[in-house]
């Protein structure tokens, strides 16, 4: 588990160090890196508690994913709403990006809630000059 | 004149699962047939309807929306009596006008003047 989760994170960053899980984990970095070379075993206590951190920092990290996925959505349909051709219609939006509508609705949602985008009329949106600050 | 509360909005993390809900336990009629795909929950009985919208952040929530003649005319005297406005009025592709202010005790709420 914990080697998984180190290799995991070294994966995604190279520079990702035994110190830098140490930290993460609360451990001192020289019982880590034993654990990781399988020269120690941990304590059922102890690997309980590890997965606890490690189960926090997954959903702390799928948060981050979920978030930078709605980010996405929303410079996704800002850019359809700044099309000539664009077509006021969520359904059409979700045609169009290949998402589902409740997506494009949850996009508009903090768009429209932020005042990065106005529904001026039933035929046109824009995006306003604060999302283009 | 007063102006009648005359739709309910839940915001809700996920609008197809909490229709689900809606559905199985109170026997909801909901459809989302119109351009936003916004789910509209029928009116029952002596009930007033109501419709399903993403959660923008925060909790989950109700909304309450107020129906006027005038959004325009309606937010200058929300504002005017110590309103914030949290969403300006917009115009949804359906015709219907709808804006959403908090009230000076910090409670959302819609206001809305359906298409003639």
């Amino acid at each position: 588990m914990v080697l998984a989760e180190f290799e995991r994170r070294r994966r995604a960053n190279a520079r990702f160090s035994v110190r830098s899980f140490a930290l993460v984990l609360g451990l001192d970095s020289a019982s880590l890196s034993q654990v990781l070379r399988g020269r120690r075993k941990l304590s059922a206590r102890a690997a309980a508690s590890l997965a606890a951190k490690l189960g926090f920092a997954a959903r702390q990290r799928d948060v981050a994913v979920n978030e930078s996925l709605r980010r996405s959505h929303e410079r996704r349909v800002l850019r359809q709403v700044a099309r000539t051709a664009f077509v006021p219609s969520s359904r059409a939006l979700a045609r169009r990006l290949r998402l589902r509508a409740d997506d494009v609705n949850a996009a508009l949602a903090r768009l429209l809630r932020d005042g990065r985008l106005a529904m001026i009329s039933t035929t046109r949106w824009v995006v306003t000059e604060k999302e283009k600050e | 004149m007063a102006h009648p509360v005359v739709h309910w909005q839940a915001l809700v993390r996920d609008p197809q699962r909490a229709a689900s809900f809606y559905e199985a336990a109170f026997g909801w009629k909901i459809d989302d047939a119109n351009a936003l795909g916004y789910r509209t929950v029928e009116a029952a009985g002596r009930g007033i309807g109501g419709g399903l919208w993403p959660l923008p952040d925060g909790q989950p929530m109700v909304q309450l929306f107020v129906e006027v003649p005038d959004v325009d005319a309606a937010l200058a005297a929300a504002s005017a009596n110590g309103a914030g406005v949290i969403i300006p009025k917009q115009v949804l592709p359906d015709g219907d006008e709808m804006a959403v202010i908090a009230d000076p005790e910090g409670v959302a709420w819609g206001i809305m003047r359906a298409r003639t």
